[in-house]
């Protein structure tokens, strides 16, 4: 009676020692992939993978277009948003008051008749691209579904190793 | 009000503990200010049509200067710079319009003899470009002369450019180089494996009688002026833009003398503030029929700092021009040489808004008396 009792205090003792050495088996989580962020675009964009530069002309208002009909529509979080921070400073690689005096330049140069659009959430964004022809824009990556079209970033999607933008 | 929309907005979307934390930033007074207003300044909120036809929007351009110089050279003391006025309308997915108007306090503006002070309006730029493709965008209308790149990145935009000043081989009003064109532009860009180039080819009006002034009524004579710029800006040095441009006209004088121009010229410009990096050189040659050709040079060299936090919002700067005119010019007999140097700090006051102070040299050629001065402005971007 008194072994069964001694046998059940350590069986949280037994647990938690297995767990530690189920996690501690398993491969270690490669940087940043939990906190890729993924790009979306609408349905239509003829477009399945970028190169990370040809992003940064999307960003930057240099490309403007996917292909001759389709004019590329530029959504982006608002100030505060993660997502905003990872598109300006890892793809951009500006700071945040760099990237509006860039727009602002863009704009006064008449390069490009508007800045980016402003999206408040992530909800937002996806319901944007989904209804806007040539609309790209940044997710948290456990938002993407199968419906979405997630596009690849230099031949990775978020979640693979060496993915980019996080 | 802008940031309680904001916050009404979020709610809507249903993000509960983060719409509340997003929301008490929001109201923190000064992080409003810096982050969710500053946004929307410049960029749109996305509505259910994300693009409408036509779609107006205003911004604009101010600045407030302070001059003393030793040897009285243009304005001294208190003196508003330009209030300038941007509009952009998209008129369909491909066609959109440009317009900009100035007004800029004259000494000679008003009426009555002698001319009351007052304020000059000018349309600076009216643009209607149809885009059909990154590779193809042709545009009618008044432009920034796209053959030097100081011209085109900052136009009136005291707030957008690091010195108080142009140099002065570009300045307003100035004769070295055609600061205004009036005609067709066709323009595109290409990735061309990572090199990102791109290209201006144009056919206008160029100078009129008066060589400061674009001929916006009609060319002065029946010989168009033509343009072409090419420039590059690698992936593999992000922050570098290169390029090289050259324009052909006939000028015709009040006085009859017809002189044939040729432009070439050269930028190289390394935009990132650490460090900012801009230098400009053009060749500028006449040539009357029956008389040797003359040729002008000159050039600049900028360079400036954004120093590292938290010192951040300071930026130190230098620059070196020079404007040579031959001996025997007949078109910029007016022109005024140059060697000076400007050393300066700007220091931006708030993502919008910007002072910057500095200290001139400079002597208009050999053997004239070097004058030097100190100057100011506050200038910002609404």
């Amino acid at each position: 009676m008194r072994t069964m009792s001694r046998c059940s205090s350590l069986r949280p003792l037994l647990l938690a020692l297995g767990l530690w050495l189920v996690v501690s088996a398993s491969p270690a989580p490669v940087l940043g992939q939990d906190q890729d962020i993924a790009v979306i675009v609408h349905r239509d964009v003829p477009v399945d993978n970028l190169p990370l530069t040809e992003l940064r002309r999307i960003l930057l208002g240099d490309r403007e277009f996917w292909s001759a009909g389709m004019r590329v529509t530029l959504l982006v979080r608002a100030p505060v948003a993660r997502e905003r921070d990872v598109a300006i400073k890892q793809v951009c690689q500006m700071t945040e008051a760099q990237f509006r005096q860039h727009w602002i330049g863009k704009v006064f140069r008449a390069e490009t008749p508007s800045g980016p659009k402003i999206v408040y959430s992530n909800e937002m964004a996806i319901d944007q691209v989904s209804r806007t022809p040539g609309a790209i824009t940044f997710i948290e990556k456990n938002l993407a579904t199968k419906a979405m079209k997630v596009l690849k970033i230099d031949g990775l999607l978020p979640g693979q190793s060496g993915y980019k933008v996080h | 009000m802008v940031e309680r929309l904001k916050i009404r907005r979020l709610a809507r979307g249903g993000q509960g503990l983060s719409a509340a934390l997003v929301a008490a930033i929001c109201l923190w007074p000064s992080a409003a200010r810096a982050q969710g207003s500053a946004a929307q300044s410049h960029e749109h909120e996305a509505t259910g049509d994300v693009r409408e036809y036509p779609s107006l929007k205003i911004a604009g351009f101010g600045d407030v200067n302070f001059f003393a110089t030793k040897r009285v050279e243009g304005p001294r003391g208190f003196n508003l710079g330009q209030f300038v006025l941007h509009m952009t309308s998209e008129l369909s997915p491909r066609v959109t319009f440009f317009g900009e108007v100035s007004l800029s306090a004259r000494s000679d503006a008003g009426t009555g003899t002698p001319p009351a002070t007052g304020f000059n309006t000018e349309v600076e730029r009216m643009i209607l470009r149809f885009d059909y493709s990154d590779q193809l965008k042709v545009s009618f209308g008044r432009y920034h002369t796209p053959i030097n790149w100081w011209n085109t990145a900052f136009h009136h935009g005291q707030w957008l450019q690091t010195t108080i000043t142009r140099p002065e081989m570009i300045q307003f009003g100035g004769r070295f180089l055609p600061v205004h064109f009036v005609g067709a532009l066709v323009e595109g860009t290409t990735p061309a494996g990572g090199l990102n180039l791109g290209y201006q080819a144009g056919i206008g009006n160029g100078r009129s009688s008066v060589i400061s002034r674009g001929g916006d009524p009609g060319d002065t004579n029946g010989k168009r002026a033509y343009l072409a710029n090419v420039f590059a800006k690698p992936n593999w040095a992000f922050g570098l833009h290169l390029g090289g441009s050259v324009y052909a006209d006939t000028v015709t004088l009040a006085n009859a003398r017809v002189f044939s121009e040729r432009i070439l010229a050269a930028h190289v410009a390394w935009q990132k503030e650490t460090p900012e990096l801009i230098a400009e050189f053009a060749s500028v040659r006449h040539e009357e029929a029956g008389s040797p050709a003359t040729t002008n040079h000159a050039y600049y060299v900028q360079a400036a700092y954004r120093l590292p936090e938290p010192a951040h919002l300071w930026k130190p700067y230098f620059r070196f021009e020079h404007i040579g005119v031959d001996a025997s010019e007949v078109v910029f007999a007016t022109v005024l040489r140059l060697d000076g140097a400007t050393v300066g700090m700007r220091f931006d006051l708030s993502q919008y808004a910007a002072v910057k102070g500095e200290y001139r040299s400079w002597t208009r050629g050999e053997g004239t008396v070097r004058n030097h001065g100190g100057f100011f402005q506050v200038c910002f971007t609404f």
